[in-house]
């Protein structure tokens, strides 16, 4: 039916666009359009003839070229947004010419951005907002995951870094645009598209070889992707060379981190229980610290060790952490001529973990090239990364957090000397949780080697000055080899042991992304039209290999060959595969209205046959008032301006592969050799599963003012995701634990206000300054089997609540006050109590650079308002007595200040007499009640710094080596803010996708600060 | 002409890409794991028995340890096991932290569910038999910790998203009448499993007397409840008129459990050592109550020795539900679970080995509930001789071999003849026997007759208080609040189970 309907479509636009082309002879002129400075093609340029605006212009390509037919003395007006327009009078049998434009500065707020596939587009005709970070913006604090760097740089855009599983010199990155879509935690991540191919992950991009992203803000603005773009589209577009300049640019930087916001430790009581002091003890229930020479852990060797009883002036828990270096290299090479470019670039980045003996490398170099032969145009991108990680697990800042204040952590570092009382068998407590953690750390590495290679090649034949067609095929391929070790640690004492244990593992991931696009334009009098119509093919595939065994025979003989008991393992294949096509029409009229129409249909492996196409209709429209209207017309306040809409409804596919059948698999320690169970799976399939529809519309206007030194741009974003495909969680008496069903709804609201604008510009000093503000209301709506339902943790989605809501058991109270029972302990809520939203409705950006000569300044802020988070840290600490709370009445018993007291009758009544115990089981039970870890998300904190020197041409004269050289200094997270009821920790920190929410495994943030060195050859 | 090869070419072109690429899209059969119809009975059931066993050896040897009278902790212990000893319904339902009898229960139903399904459409009346009994089992065991509780409308996925609860006095009817079609089923199948039964090997015998001691064990829990007299005997009849009887042996389950982590004895693995002989937490945690180790000692039973080992040469236990930390009640100086390890390398008594079967319903018990019965004129039999029966079962099961209890038989305390209430003396004798093999079964004793008389947790929110419960789980008050609301009094502490009138 598609089929037929996109065939029938070709043939009318085929013959429409040919009609007018078999007109008289004329004169052929070929030539190409380069920019003023870098000398690079300029594609997308109109060119006319002035004398017959009846014909139309005709517009460059790729490489710049174009040609046009006209006859001699005639003139041809060469014009392109952002660029001054030029008028050309050809001369007597000129058939070759090349253009330079010239940028027109009074035209900033005509950005051209990367729109859906790569394509090109000038924002006017766009009917979304899309925002665009360049390089220069990106590297500012010299990141080295390029997402990090978009962090406050863009209007609706929230990012995270996620501690999730490849630890702590590697973490994850969460990045929501316009707010929360999907219920499912993983399924709102946008689409990442670098150079016109959409790949699954961007992390190990070299942020140095980005030229500019773009940020399209949702599914209205990447529609062409449909599904995939539902969440927004990050488009990364990668450096190229540049005709007729070879230049070689080497680079780097290098930063030094520590951590910061740790929750508070109390450093008045030491080790022990019941007030009375143990020498074998990890938790700090003993008496109050007093300078004593005590006994410390058992004797070893019959010496009993010992240790003054005094906790030192600076927090300990601190001396467990390094400092942590990041050293990033770059070389990059790059040139060309009139028929093709390079560029090419090598990186080497280390990064020397917080946690002792955590590291990571990452080693990449990339190619960019492209050729032109005659009208075929040719590019090739290569890019590989090696990656190589190695952490340690959970366990070690567990055990920091979780012991007394005196204990030396940098003395625990010399574990290796079996006399020595930090080595694990001597180690004061024998508990398996409070290991000596710099031990701990040695002992349990997790490694992987990570290839990761990405190639592109694209040919784009120019068959008409109306009409061309790009091939675009993408190959992705990751592999990624990995090891879990734990060393084994034999004792007599059984809690001292250790299992030796290796896991060996592989991942493997191809993909293949291949589209076919065909672009017909052409300009009718007022009219410019332009179609597109294209194909995709997607491929996925993914093995998964494991190889395990739990109990090694040996201390260092990590293999599975040297074990007992059995070999543990499996693999896990999936594919994937889809099949779309689309197209778009825009329709201009004097360059100041525009109408444009996208449809897209999908078809995906993962539904049922009868249920796996579906289509994804839009509509936008961009009209530029100041264009169209005589009165705007040389404005000097308000010298542009374009009022934008758009409306989309795009289906998607969240479900994973192989979810229609009720899948079995072998559970409770089968298959005992020839006996073989199956259970089958607890989350119930469902085959009638249909794709969701997120219906999104936009509205904003972009205003330039003041001949555009004030420039802003204000959105209204409204999306609705219905009938969402996810895991709901079912009442067990079904049987199942979960059902995948499509159900659900969420209403995302969002305001993006952007201003940027240069406030000076006046001989060598300029001052630029950008503020960008969101606010994004994201309601959860007819849920499934309920008004609600657990997404993680303390995490729910609650009908007509800010989604996702935190929920959670608190005191039993009574007007406000805490009741307590008649001993004196706290009585958990018999209900849970919502705290509001853990994502913040409310995102604050501002950016200024300042520079002067050669020196520039410049710095972000990043406030995040209206959330609420909570730490599991804090329950632990107060269980293990560490926590600062649990000494606040001296660990004395006290009457509870502003409390209520339930009487053994059952009445409640103000609290005057009733002492609570305070000792390790009140403050446990006072810990446990959810509510004390939970505080406000508020912050606002200085993400980056740079100070910039560039140093002056003059010094460099007289050598002809060096053309460019620049210093500067950066530094992240130098100051932050934060509510005053949050001591528990970074409210930015977020664990397994869970926003606001930290995990009793997260570390500490870190802070860093360094610098920089780039020098041009 | 130029252009209308083009044009040609173009609609070539896209003709060829667009061709129907239904075989393309169409590679979403899972290649990692089977679907239900790739699978025999025989691939199913074992699973199904082995999770039954395990959660009997594990989660309700827990529950019933501590709120049957057994269990205490020992220092290290101390900040275990909090929701038990507190007796604190809400963190007990607690999804995240709480005991999820509930899930577990209704998820090892459906499975037995799935056998049922395939094996009546398959004509396969030996498995239909065996998961009717063991489904039975299962909503037994919900009854007895949630009373009112979903049957008919349970099991049907998202069909029915809000499954209406019955009282549990009408699960246990409907579950008894799912005994009588199991036996009925299993007598007649002409099919039988073999080593896939890793229970009884395809015995149907075995079957139908487990079956049938399962029935008699649910008629007991409710001998105190009135109105139920003519119930009771009508089901007991049935017994005697189907003829085979009760249990000849322990009806315990074993695949052929191996010396690896998640493929050994569940209650070896989760209350002992781990593969690589490693003591576990819960061995450090977990100690005999004062209330039991003098128990052992009031009777001179010589099981005290064979299941636990001496601290200081002396046996000790601890107090259940004390948080206080004292010198007395550390691991070191309290009795813990003699296994092979402390025993020469030979089985100890509840610790046998990372192999021994996992017991769901013992030949001792079976021999006491025959006495009860018997004792209350329910069944034919002399009572004492079958109270006996069950001593000897256990004693032999305890110490691996037959053991001769004529001297244990002989003390006054133990003599049946001499017990002036005798319903007591049979569920003392059975609470003994059944530590840390069957746990669960003295916390239903216990709500049913108050013996034997164990002191409460000393952490117990009023001195009187003891649970009676569990509270509907978390996740049941999520996504079927419109059942749960309906139920009335949930508390741990004060809603009772239906056959619960004491």
């Amino acid at each position: 039916m598609i089929k037929k309907y996109f065939s029938i479509l070709l043939l009318i636009f085929i013959a429409t666009y040919s009609g007018d082309v078999f007109g008289q002879v004329h004169l052929t002129v070929e030539g190409h359009v380069l920019e003023e400075f870098e000398r690079t093609p300029i594609k997308g340029v109109s060119i006319s003839v002035k004398e017959n605006d009846r014909s139309g212009s005709v517009i460059t390509g790729s490489q710049g070229s174009f040609r046009i037919r006209a006859h001699e003395g005639q003139t041809l007006v060469v014009s392109h947004i952002g660029y001054l327009t030029q008028e050309i009078r050809l001369g007597s049998g000129q058939t070759k010419i090349e253009i330079v434009l010239v940028k027109d500065f009074k035209m900033l707020s005509e950005v051209i951005v990367t729109g859906a596939l790569g394509i090109k587009r000038q924002s006017r005709e766009l009917g979304t907002s899309a925002q665009s970070v360049s390089n220069e913006e990106l590297n500012l604090g010299k990141v080295v995951n390029p997402l990090l760097a978009l962090s406050s740089k863009v209007a609706g855009l929230r990012i995270n870094a996620t501690d999730l599983t490849t630890g702590k010199t590697d973490p994850g990155i969460q990045i929501r645009l316009r707010g929360t879509r999907s219920l499912n935690r993983d399924k709102n991540d946008p689409l990442y598209v670098v150079d016109g191919v959409p790949l699954p992950d961007i992390t190990r991009i070299n942020p140095n070889d980005i030229q500019d992203i773009t940020v399209l803000k949702g599914a209205n603005a990447a529609a062409l992707y449909g599904s995939e773009g539902v969440n927004g589209a990050i488009m990364i577009t990668t450096k190229s060379g540049k005709a007729q300049t070879g230049q070689i640019n080497f680079s780097n930087s290098t930063t030094f981190s520590n951590v910061f916001l740790l929750p508070p430790a109390q450093t008045t009581f030491g080790q022990g229980q019941n007030g009375v002091y143990s020498p074998v003890t990890s938790e700090s229930w003993g008496d109050k610290f007093n300078g004593e020479i005590r006994d410390f852990g058992l004797p070893i060797n019959g010496v009993q060790p010992n240790k003054v009883y005094a906790a030192p002036s600076k927090d300990n828990r601190l001396a467990f952490f390094d400092t942590g270096i990041t050293t990033q290299n770059d070389l990059s090479f790059s040139g060309g001529d009139e028929k093709g470019t390079y560029f090419m670039s090598l990186q080497d980045v280390r990064l020397k973990g917080v946690i002792p003996g955590d590291k990571s490398s990452r080693t990449g170099a990339r190619f960019n090239g492209s050729r032109r032969f005659n009208k075929l145009n040719t590019s090739f991108n290569l890019n590989y990364v090696f990656f190589k990680n190695n952490t340690t697990g959970d366990g070690p800042w567990l055990s920091v957090y979780t012991q007394p204040a005196n204990i030396d952590y940098k003395e625990a570092r010399n574990w290796e000397d079996p006399n020595s009382p930090n080595h694990p068998l001597n180690w004061y407590n024998p508990v398996a949780s409070t290991r000596n953690p710099i031990f701990m750390a040695d002992n349990n590495r997790n490694t992987f080697d990570q290839h990761t290679l990405n190639s592109k090649l694209e040919f784009n034949y120019e068959f008409t000055d109306w009409f061309d067609a790009t091939y675009r095929t993408g190959l992705y391929f990751q592999s990624e080899p990995g090891r879990v070790t734990n060393r084994k640690l034999v004792s007599n004492v059984a809690t001292r042991n250790i299992n030796g244990s290796v896991n060996d593992t592989h991942r493997g991931f191809t993909r293949f992304n291949n589209d076919l696009i065909l672009n017909f334009h052409k300009d009718f009098g007022d009219f410019s039209t332009r179609l597109l119509l294209g194909q995709n093919v997607r491929m996925d595939n993914t093995k998964q290999i494991n190889v395990s065994a739990a109990n090694l025979l040996f201390e260092d003989i990590f293999n599975q060959g040297s074990r007992t008991g059995e070999l543990t393992g499996g693999a896990t294949l999936t594919k994937y595969r889809s099949l779309a096509t689309y197209g778009e029409f825009t329709a201009g009229y004097r360059n100041y209205l525009f109408l444009t129409l996208t449809g897209r249909n999908d078809q995906v492996s993962v539904l049922d046959p009868n249920n796996n196409s579906y289509f994804s209709p839009g509509i936008s429209t961009s009209f530029v008032f100041t264009d169209a209207i005589d009165a705007f017309r040389d404005n000097q306040i308000l010298n542009y301006g374009r009022i934008y809409s758009s409306y989309n409804k795009t289906g998607n596919v969240t479900l994973d592969p192989y979810r229609l059948n009720l899948a079995y698999s072998q559970t409770a320690g089968f298959p005992f050799g020839s006996l073989v169970g199956f259970t089958p799976s607890l989350s119930e399939p469902n085959l009638l599963i249909k794709p969701e529809f997120v219906k999104s519309f936009e509205v904003g206007t972009q205003l330039g003012l003041f001949n555009d030194r004030l420039r802003t741009d204000i959105a209204y974003a409204y999306s609705d995701s219905d009938g969402q495909i996810f895991n709901a969680g079912i009442s067990s008496a079904t049987g199942f634990n979960s059902t995948i069903v499509n159900a659900g709804r969420i209403i995302n609201k969002t305001i993006e206000v952007m201003i940027n604008g240069t406030a000076i510009r006046k001989g060598d000093i300029t001052l630029d300054f950008g503020v960008n503000f969101s606010y994004t209301d994201t309601k959860a709506k007819d849920l499934y089997a309920g008004d609600e339902f657990n997404i993680f943790r303390q995490a729910y989605a609650i009908k007509d609540h800010q989604y996702p809501t935190l929920r959670m058991t608190d005191f039993k109270r009574e007007g406000g006050k805490i009741v307590l029972d008649k001993d004196g302990n706290v009585i958990p809520s018999e209900d849970e109590k919502v705290l509001g939203t853990m994502v913040p409705p409310y995102l604050l950006g501002f950016n200024s650079r300042f520079s002067y000569k050669s020196f520039t300044l410049g710095f972000q802020l990043d406030s995040r308002l209206g959330s609420w988070m909570y730490s599991e840290v804090i329950p632990r600490m107060y269980k293990a007595g560490t926590h600062p709370e649990t000494v606040k009445y001296d660990r004395k018993p006290f009457i509870m200040p502003n409390s209520m007291v339930r009487l053994a009758d059952g009445s409640i009544v103000e609290n005057t007499e009733v002492y609570s115990k305070g000792d390790r089981a009140w403050w446990d039970a006072y810990g446990a009640i959810q509510t004390v870890t939970a505080a406000k998300g508020d912050y606002l904190k200085l993400r980056e710094l740079y100070i910039g020197y560039d140093v002056p041409g003059k010094w460099l004269a007289g050598q002809k080596m060096i053309k460019k050289a620049s210093l500067g200094f950066v530094g992240n997270n130098l100051f932050i803010i934060r509510h005053s009821s949050n001591t528990i920790g970074d409210p930015e920190a977020l664990y397994n996708q869970t926003d606001g929410y930290n995990s009793f495994r997260q570390i500490p943030s870190t802070r860093s600060m360094g610098f920089n060195v780039n020098l041009t050859f | 002409m130029r252009y209308n090869i083009i044009r040609i070419g173009i609609i070539a072109f896209a003709s060829i890409t667009f061709v129907a690429c239904s075989d393309f899209l169409d590679v979403n059969d899972n290649p990692n794991s089977p679907i239900k119809e790739n699978l025999s009975l025989s691939a199913k059931l074992p699973a199904a028995l082995v999770t039954s066993a395990a959660y009997e050896s594990t989660q309700l040897n827990q529950v019933g340890g501590f709120w049957g009278g057994y269990w205490g902790t020992s220092n290290e212990g101390v900040s275990s096991f909090m929701s038990l000893k507190n007796y604190n319904g809400p963190a007990i339902r607690d999804t995240r932290d709480g005991i999820a009898v509930w899930e577990s229960s209704y998820n090892n139903l459906l499975y037995y569910k799935e056998v049922l399904d395939q094996a009546t459409a398959e004509q396969a009346l030996f498995y239909s038999g065996i998961a009717k009994i063991m489904m039975a089992h299962h909503f037994f065991t919900l009854v007895d910790f949630y009373n009112n509780v979903p049957y008919e409308e349970a099991l049907k996925g998202s069909s029915i998203l809000h499954p209406t609860y019955e009282s549990g006095k009408d699960v246990y009817r409907k579950s008894m009448d799912l005994i009588t079609e199991g036996i009925a089923e299993i007598k007649v199948a002409s099919l039988k499993p073999s080593n896939d039964d890793v229970m009884f090997k395809g015995s149907e015998v075995k079957w139908v007397k487990f079956g049938n001691t399962l029935k008699l064990r649910a008629l007991l829990r409710q001998s105190e409840v009135k109105d139920q007299a003519t119930y009771i005997r009508q089901e007991i009849a049935k017994i005697v008129q189907e003829g085979s009887g009760f249990l000849e042996e322990d009806a315990a389950v074993n695949p052929g459990f191996l010396n690896t982590a998640a493929k050994m004895s569940p209650f070896y693995e989760t209350y002992y050592r781990n593969n690589s002989g490693v003591a576990v937490a819960n061995y450090a945690n977990i100690r005999p109550s004062q209330y039991l180790v003098n128990k052992y000692k009031e009777y001179n039973d010589p099981r005290l020795a064979q299941n636990y080992v001496s601290a200081k040469g002396e046996y000790k236990g601890v107090i259940f539900g004390s948080n206080a930390i004292a010198d007395e009640f550390a691991a070191g100086n309290t009795s813990a679970f003699k296994g092979p390890n402390e025993n020469g390398n030979k089985p100890g008594g509840v610790v046998k080995s990372f192999s021994q079967s996992a017991v769901l319903l013992s030949l001792a018990e079976a021999n006491f509930l025959q006495a009860e019965a018997a004792e209350r004129g329910w069944i034919a039999g002399e009572a004492g001789r079958l109270y006996q029966n069950g001593i000897q079962a256990s004693f032999n099961y305890l110490f691996n071999a037959v053991y001769n209890i004529e001297d244990y038989m002989n003390q006054t305390n133990v003599r049946y003849g001499d017990a002036t209430n005798k319903i007591e003396r049979i569920i003392t004798q059975k609470w003994l026997a059944l530590n840390s093999v069957n746990n669960i079964q003295a916390w239903a004793d216990f709500r049913r007759l108050g013996y034997p008389n164990f002191p409460n947790s000393v952490s117990s929110p009023t001195p009187e208080a003891y649970p009676l419960r569990f509270m509907y789980p978390e996740t049941e008050i999520n996504t079927n609040n419109v059942n749960v609301s309906r139920q009335g009094d949930n508390g741990i502490l004060t809603a009772r189970i239906w056959w619960d009138v004491n």
